[in-house]
């Protein structure tokens, strides 16, 4: 019987106006975003390719000297670009795209401490920013704003309008559950929805393909997939909405004016508005004051000052004091210098985070953040870039201390120049940085996402059934 | 009668779920929208005049006239709060140097005063009451209208209405000015609270000027909603169902609102390459700064071997396209017969600086408008075909937070180095010993001209800009009247 519900539906949606529009809509639009992104991986690729071999350059050039590389560390690392941009954009002309590890930054008579990594590289607002501000076209675009919007145009009158025209009466008559019909116009508009979204991602997938921009690998169909899934997860939810508030009302028209109204101030307004407010109120505290950097190793300095940190370390073997409190400040430095870095870093990233979780009221945000995570862009993509450093800095320290243990005249004191080897290092031994994008990341960050997707829709379906039971025909 | 069919429309309209809606929708999100763009802009008025209280500090403490260095703020304009434009992007404080001229297309450093100290903070979006109304109130005009005519008509009231003595075009003007009434009276209660909320705030002082440009917005708002309506009246009269109305009505909406404004920019900004341009431009400014290198090099740098100003004391390079400062506190007495010399050669060297700069300034100034405000301009222009567009550039002109404006700042930064530099000819400057040095006493800058920022008067923002924009949309107002009325005028009832 269900089935029988859902062949009739289909046919009857296949030939209807809004299918014909919702066709066109999306397959334009999924070939202006194809048109737009052609060869921008390409290009970005090639920028990156030059960008990490000019670091390593670099970095040769500094191996002639291991403790030039304990001062200078190995350079720009580079968040490596997506391929499936096109899908998300996230944002990144707001993200840095390299973390740069390098000089300290300070110099005590005439000493510096261990290299450090840097998260400064924000890119300038420049001149193209006098261009108007507009919303790139991608598949998160499309699909949440264009689909949802139809699945809404899809649902409204699914059931007002039946009990307006008296069809619905005539189908109840018939030996069938109500719980069945619902359930038939709800699969039968996820098809009609899904066949469109297919067409639309297929036909931009072959366009990127034929022109040369796209080679996909297992890796990326399965990102795809992923978001084509979530997509399909997302318009349910709206479909739900749809039925659940047309449940509600007698009258398709108005059922309609409040879906809209709720499509404007769920999918473009909150999104926009909910987290700004949230993390302005919260957390004012990290957009006041300096950073406390600074002022904290001015602190640490004095302190060993008093230990007697003037006198010179010295090249004598057993290492003398003065060369193992030197070590010993180098040391805490760095790690004080890390550690309170990282605090204000991690504030200003939880103010973010929590605009985020608000944000997260509304399925758009969700349906945004799950697919940047699947197409490895965006915020989350660059806080894995930040750990994918971090555990380098680490990997590059270890190399430098071992490095450091194979000569036989250095003292081995880390970090102070008098107790290290300068010896040239082989360069082909220093650990090279390589950004990675791993699945198993963005299938982790996606799920609570979908999860919370998935709650919507249980909720949203749920009320639609509810309500149609209880409902007077 | 036409004032019985308004009051019918009003009252109609009034009883209605659809008007509670829009009152409780324009309330809750101008006022939620207004109090975190208020403090928004308190922050970057917080940020603005601590930057503006450390520049003043620094300027004209240069104890020399070759080491004169200033730096010019652009307060943060407080409608941008209805539509923040470029005020929020832009570059807000200039540096006024000898040797360079203040442009548009420099790069604004790290430090900008967002009133922020998150630069994550750019992820997240920000949206002015422009926006909110552009997306809000198109969609409730679209939501009265659609039933408008098609609504009568299917009920039979249109007939009834027509046996009456009253012409076609009475009843279609009756039907328009109370909706309009209708849909203008929830968003001029939002529009006064959102105005109420702000003068609370007490970084935020409106001048008259100011009012004006406020009643400008409201205008082109009310203009812009009586578009909406106006598109929605002429599908009610094509399409006989109002079902089939609302359903165009919203396909149009979404298409006019939201996708052709981002499709069109999205494009435009994709497919018109500046980069060509760009890098030519580049090349050229090098050849300059080289010439200028080449002319340098003739010139008889006084401090190199043998230095003319030996044992002098000071600091401060005069070497290299960028520095130009020189400050010397001691010169030894037997430099003193050199002077002479070192003077000639700052002379030199400060008019070829000048010159270099003036050059470099017309090349770039020729390449800017070639390529990013010809493709600004080409996407505003794409914007137009949208009544959206239309209403967001006029209400951008009416703010005055447009890109004209910010290019007015620069305009008057750069009119404000000139006069610094008519300033160090009268002081005959650039042939005095304190051009580079200060050991006879420093450089007294009472007298020099000192910068202040007036912004054009409303009048001119709105005649060059937002009026011809408000116009455009005004005929197309007139346009879908006259269509509209003529549809109807013709139909079958």
């Amino acid at each position: 019987m269900l089935w029988h519900i859902v062949k009739r539906e289909l046919f009857e949606q296949a030939s209807s106006l809004r299918f014909a529009i919702a066709m066109l809509l999306t397959v334009f639009l999924m070939i202006v975003n194809a048109l737009g992104h052609i060869d921008e991986y390409k290009t970005q690729q090639a920028e990156y390719g030059q960008k990490v071999a000019e670091s390593l350059r670099e970095l040769e050039q500094k191996s002639s000297n291991l403790y030039n590389l304990v001062l200078r560390g190995p350079g720009e690392l580079h968040k490596m670009p997506s391929s499936l941009s096109f899908c998300a954009h996230g944002s990144e002309n707001n993200l840095p795209s390299f973390i740069s590890g390098r000089y300290s930054g300070w110099n005590w008579g005439g000493r510096s401490g261990l290299w450090r990594l840097k998260y400064d590289a924000f890119p300038p607002i420049t001149a193209t920013d006098i261009f108007p501000i507009f919303l790139k076209i991608d598949w998160t675009l499309i699909i949440s704003s264009v689909l949802s919007f139809l699945s809404l145009i899809f649902t409204f009158d699914a059931i007002s309008g039946e009990v307006e025209h008296g069809t619905l009466r005539l189908t109840l008559s018939n030996s069938v559950a109500r719980r069945t019909v619902l359930t038939g116009k709800f699969l039968s508009s996820l098809i009609s929805l899904g066949v469109v979204l297919l067409s639309g991602v297929l036909i931009n997938l072959l366009l990127l393909h034929l022109s040369g921009t796209l080679q996909l690998n297992a890796q990326e169909w399965s990102r795809i997939t992923g978001i084509f899934v979530v997509g399909m997860m997302y318009i349910s939810v709206f479909i739900a909405l749809g039925l659940f508030v047309s449940t509600l009302t007698n009258n398709a028209s108005t059922s309609l004016v409040i879906l809209l109204l709720t499509w404007v101030i769920w999918v473009i307004l909150v999104p926009s508005m909910v987290g700004t407010i949230m993390s302005g109120i919260n957390l004012p505290s990290i957009d006041h004051g300096p950073s406390p950097v600074f002022f904290a190793r001015n602190g640490l300095l004095e302190r060993y000052k008093e230990r007697g940190l003037d006198e010179a370390p010295t090249r004598t073997r057993p290492p003398t004091p003065a060369t193992l409190l030197w070590a010993e400040f180098m040391d805490e430095e760095a790690q004080e210098w890390k550690r309170l870095n990282k605090e204000f870093l991690n504030a200003q990233i939880y103010q973010i985070q929590v605009a985020r979780d608000f944000n997260r009221i509304s399925p758009t945000a969700i349906l945004q953040y799950t697919i940047e995570s699947f197409a490895g862009t965006g915020f989350q993509r660059y806080l894995n870039f930040m750990k994918n450093a971090e555990n380098y800095e680490t990997d590059f320290n270890a190399f430098l201390i071992s490095a450091d243990r194979a000569d036989p005249d250095s003292l081995h004191v880390p970090f102070v120049r008098e107790g290290m080897s300068d010896k040239p290092v082989s360069f082909e031994s220093i650990p090279k940085f390589q950004d990675r994008l791993r699945l198993e990341d963005a299938f982790k960050e996606a799920i609570l996402d979908v999860m919370l997707l998935f709650l919507f829709f249980v909720v949203l379906f749920a009320g639609a059934h509810v309500s149609f039971q209880r409902k007077e025909i | 009668m036409i004032w019985t069919l308004i009051q019918r429309e009003i009252l109609t309209n009034l009883m209605t779920f659809r008007f509670f809606v829009t009152v409780i929708a324009c309330m809750s999100l101008v006022i939620a929208g207004t109090v975190v763009l208020t403090d928004n802009y308190e922050r970057r008025l917080a940020s603005y005049n601590a930057d503006f209280q450390t520049h003043q500090e620094r300027t004209f403490i240069a104890k020399t006239y070759s080491s004169f260095r200033a730096e010019i703020d652009r307060a943060p304009n407080p409608l941008s709060l209805f539509n923040q434009g470029l005020d929020k992007r832009a570059k807000n404080s200039i540096r006024i140097r000898i040797g360079k001229v203040p442009f548009l297309w420099d790069n604004v450093y790290q430090h900008q005063s967002t009133g922020f100290n998150n630069p994550f903070r750019h992820l997240l979006a920000d949206i002015d009451l422009v926006s909110i109304f552009q997306i809000l109130l198109s969609l409730l005009a679209l939501v009265f209208a659609y039933d408008a005519i098609a609504g009568d008509r299917e009920n039979g009231t249109l007939r009834l209405i027509l046996a009456n003595p009253v012409g076609r075009g009475i009843v279609i003007l009756g039907k328009y000015v109370g909706a309009i009434v209708c849909l203008t009276l929830p968003f001029l209660i939002s529009f006064l609270f959102a105005l109420l909320l702000q003068l609370q705030s007490s970084a935020i002082q409106y001048t008259v000027d100011d009012f004006l440009r406020i009643g400008g917005i409201l205008l082109t708002t009310i203009v812009y909603i009586s578009t909406f309506y106006l598109i929605g009246l002429f599908i009610s009269s094509m399409v006989h169902h109002t079902a089939t109305s609302l359903i165009v009505s919203m396909f149009i909406w979404v298409t006019l609102t939201l996708l052709y404004p981002n499709v069109s920019l999205f494009l435009v900004n994709r497919l018109i390459d500046t980069e060509e341009k760009i890098e030519q431009v580049n090349r050229e400014i090098e050849q300059v700064s080289e010439r200028y290198y080449r002319d340098e090099q003739k010139l008889r740098d006084p401090f190199e071997s043998p230095s003319l100003l030996k044992g002098s004391i000071g600091s401060g390079g005069s070497r290299g396209y960028l520095h130009l400062s020189k400050n010397l506190t001691y010169i030894p007495n037997e430099s003193e017969r050199n002077i002479p010399a070192v003077k000639a050669y700052f002379q030199d060297l400060t008019s070829l600086h000048i010159r270099a700069a003036e050059t470099i300034w017309r090349i770039r100034k020729n390449a800017f408008a070639e390529t990013y405000i010809r493709k600004s301009r080409i996407a505003r222009n794409a914007l137009r075909f949208s009544p959206a567009g239309l209403y967001h550039l006029s209400t951008e002109a009416w703010a005055g937070t447009d890109i004209a404006r910010m290019e007015h700042f620069f305009e008057t930064g750069r009119q404000y180095r000139q006069r610094v530099l008519d300033y160090f000819h009268d002081k005959k400057a650039f042939s005095s010993r304190q051009w580079f040095a200060s050991d006879k006493g420093a450089v007294r800058w009472d007298d020099a001209p000192r910068f202040t920022y007036h912004p054009p008067d409303v009048f001119e923002d709105a005649s060059s800009r937002a009026l011809p924009d408000l116009f455009l949309l005004s005929l197309l107002n007139l346009v879908l009247f006259i269509t509209t009325f003529m549809i109807f005028s013709r139909q079958e009832v």
